[in-house]
């Protein structure tokens, strides 16, 4: 492995996530919908004083929970599929590098492209806050864009995994706009319906939900806000009560196995792969 | 500072002295009798129940710096009046000083030291008779603070308390005020203790008071007729609650970041003819829990220009809940506005009065004829809402994306809607001027704005190398390549 030549790759990722459109769509839009949010959470900043935070966070929260794995995904999703539907990637294979460089530019420049699009989000709506006094501490901010990048990388490793296993991009985009669907929407209403009709006990409900890297996003980015679960019902409370403090490392567990996992999978399946 | 000054007392003995020599002939005759007794006050030993006991009812009593031994017990009628923070140290059991006479003026003492007895309620100042004044004292390292009990007509006003360093089950009572009706209770700092707690003190106006991370900020049990007035009550398990009673007027109040498994901002039980009005309910885990309130037929409580922002729960009753009054206040992006704890409606409460309404954030009508108040009604019809009513374990999926797939398929598959749970007829458009509470605090603005632009920057710099990477793409890939070969 020659750090260069993966600075190279990652160097050229980026620049080809600069000029694609659905990425440069995705940041255009999570800038514009974070701004808009700060925007209106600032009916109240005048009236509530300092204590305004917490909401405008939730908002935040759901709106990271919609677009950004939206954005990761895709872009995951497009990484080797394209390149070699195009057949750039037998190019760059044919290279004097190994599949592990290639690999790794790869995922680094996309994890880049995606840090540059989830600070400049955070940061233009930050401002926004910080000027009209709507902003909590600037901790809990940055703890929040933080593990917003945490949830982009994980989704971004399910997106590459995805992509490693099609053999063309358009199917690679499917699975992940289906996959974006099912952590997005049904995996929560599943659960939802499960837990009503199956009776699930608070504990169960708590740890199948935490299968759900999303969840796990959530709960972390709430515990940070409100350095309790109470947000969450009964349910949060148990896990409050069961798990305490230690929350905090399974919460980040989880997250670091979301992101480890798939990607090598991923890398697993490209290294095997001989149509590339 | 206040903790300073007594060790200073040494470089200052002779000024103290001549202050003390003055002030004693100013003062009533008897005092003279134990003056040589103030000598070995000095020297920090008890000397100050001699001085008690040497006084005669009504004398006024100047107590210099300097620490005393506990416990005191004062029962005639005098007042002491500390000066330069004299400290009165417990022995770390029982009480510290015991008034049991009435009209007793204590004032400017540090008090600290009680035993940690639950059942004995060990506490710093303990008073059982009427017409007491506890006046700007500091007490530290305390089971009880304040223990009032069947002292009625007294006032206990500027005193700081702190709580021992103990789990919140095995605290007291900062202040517990006790069988003592018309007590006022102004101006006090708590931190660190369990509750502060009125009960069967009627008449008793509790003011301008700053109470933190306690169990219940102010607990008012089985007492009628209370102001309590533009007090700050933070990061405590619940900021208000008023138990069985009526006559309450909760004014201008600050109620914040209450929080914990049963966490209330306001909690009202089975409480009759309360007024809110002007009150901040702000980030608490629910705003105003309200569980059979009003009880009395004929009585009711009224919410007016109140804000609930922030809160989980804005506003949480119990089903069946009704003679409530809504006027003029502000529902402000709570979690949920308004629920009811277990299923059912609000709809026999007035949610309107005179024809004006209250401002909800999540109001989405239209105001065509331009009376700044909405032509549509306000009506919570969550399916969301109402599921975790019933099933609060779906509270778990708070803030997800499948919570609002869920009410948008109710509103657009009206089989699935459920009933409206409130309705209010004429909401506000904007949200009515609010009175001015004590201890806002501004935001970090400064520090905000620097995260936020790094943020930014650190953006802005991340594509700069890739655009530089495009620039310089060629000659650099050119070097690399060459080196790769020739590692290969």
């Amino acid at each position: 492995m020659n750090i260069t030549v993966i600075w190279t790759l990652a160097q050229k990722e980026l620049r080809d996530a600069l000029r694609n459109r659905w990425f440069l769509l995705y940041t255009a839009a999570f800038v514009g919908l974070s701004l808009a949010l700060s925007y209106m959470s600032l009916a109240g900043a005048g009236i509530a004083g300092f204590a305004g935070f917490g909401r405008t966070a939730a908002s935040l929260i759901n709106l990271v929970l919609l677009i950004i794995p939206l954005m990761a995904l895709t872009v995951g999703a497009q990484s080797l599929a394209h390149e070699q539907e195009q057949g750039t990637l037998a190019y760059l294979l044919a290279q004097p590098v190994t599949r592990v460089e290639v690999f790794a530019g790869k995922y680094l420049g996309l994890a880049m492209s995606l840090l540059a699009s989830v600070g400049l989000g955070f940061g233009i709506a930050g401002v926004v806050l910080a000027i009209s006094d709507g902003a909590g501490s600037p901790a809990a901010y940055v703890g929040l864009m933080g593990r917003t990048y945490l949830l982009s990388l994980a989704m971004l490793s399910v997106g590459v995994l995805v992509s490693a296993m099609s053999k063309r991009a358009g199917v690679a985009i499917g699975g992940g706009l289906f996959l974006w669907l099912a952590f997005v929407f049904l995996g929560d209403l599943g659960l939802m319906g499960t837990a009503l009709t199956m009776r699930l006990s608070v504990g169960q409900l708590l740890w199948l939900s935490l299968l759900n890297p999303l969840q796990v996003f959530k709960m972390a980015a709430i515990l940070d806000i409100n350095a309790t679960l109470d947000l969450l019902g009964p349910a949060g409370i148990y896990a409050m009560q069961e798990y305490g403090q230690r929350l905090r490392i399974i919460f980040l567990a989880l997250m670091a196995a979301w992101i480890v996992l798939p990607a090598l999978a991923a890398y697993a399946r490209f290294q095997r792969r001989g149509d590339f | 500072m206040t903790k300073r000054l007594p060790s200073s007392v040494s470089n200052i003995k002779i000024v103290l002295a001549t202050l003390l020599a003055s002030g004693l002939i100013l003062l009533a005759l008897q005092m003279h009798a134990f003056a040589s007794d103030r000598e070995t006050t000095q020297c920090g030993h008890a000397t100050l129940q001699a001085m008690i006991d040497a006084a005669q009812p009504g004398d006024a009593l100047l107590v210099p710096a300097g620490v005393y031994a506990g416990p005191i017990q004062i029962d005639k009628p005098l007042t002491l009046e500390g000066q330069l923070w004299p400290v009165i140290q417990g022995d770390g059991q029982g009480h510290v000083v015991v008034i049991t006479a009435p009209n007793v003026t204590l004032r400017g003492f540090v008090v600290r030291g009680s035993g940690a007895s639950l059942d004995r309620e060990d506490s710093a100042i303990r008073v059982s008779a009427p017409n007491s004044v506890i006046e700007n004292n500091r007490i530290e390292d305390a089971l009880f603070g304040v223990y009032l009990e069947r002292a009625a007509d007294s006032v206990v006003r500027g005193n700081t308390i702190y709580g021992m360093d103990l789990p919140i089950s095995r605290r007291g009572d900062g202040l517990k005020i006790f069988y003592s009706p018309r007590t006022l209770v102004e101006g006090n700092v708590m931190r660190n203790t369990r509750d502060a707690i009125l009960w069967y003190s009627p008449d008793s106006p509790v003011r301008g008071n700053d109470f933190a991370d306690g169990r219940y900020g102010l607990h008012l049990m089985q007492s009628d007729r209370h102001v309590i007035e533009e007090n700050i009550l933070r990061n405590n398990s619940v900021g208000v609650y008023v138990m069985y009673g009526s006559g309450f007027e909760l004014r201008r109040n600050l109620i914040i970041n209450n929080r914990g498994p049963s966490g209330y901002g306001v909690g009202l039980k089975e409480a009759n003819d309360v007024l809110l009005e002007g009150n901040r309910i702000l980030s608490n885990r629910v705003g105003v829990y309200s569980d059979g309130s009003p009880l009395r037929p004929g009585s009711t409580v009224t919410y007016r220009n109140n804000l609930f922002a922030y809160n989980e729960i804005g506003l949480e009753m119990l089903p069946n809940t009704e003679r409530n009054r809504f006027r003029d206040n502000i529902f402000l992006d709570n979690g949920q506005q308004v629920t009811v704890a277990g299923g059912g409606d609000l709809l026999r409460n007035e949610w309107a009065m005179e024809g004006r309404g209250n401002y909800w954030s999540d109001y989405a009508g239209f105001d065509a004829d331009g009376d700044a108040i909405g032509d549509l009604p306000y009506a919570a019809k969550s399916l969301y809402d109402t599921l975790t009513g019933v099933h609060p374990e779906l509270r778990l999926f708070q803030l997800s994306p499948a919570v609002d797939a869920l009410d948008l398929a109710a509103k657009a598959f009206p089989l699935f809607a459920p009933q409206p749970r409130l309705s209010d007829p004429a909401p506000l458009m904007q949200p009515p001027a609010l009175p001015p509470t004590p201890g806002l605090e501004p935001a970090p603005t400064t520090a905000n704005l620097l995260v936020a632009l790094t943020m930014v920057a650190a953006a802005l710099f991340i594509v700069w190398t890739g655009r530089r990477g495009l620039r310089g793409r060629r000659n650099a890939n050119v070097g690399k390549t060459h080196r790769a070969t020739a590692r290969s």
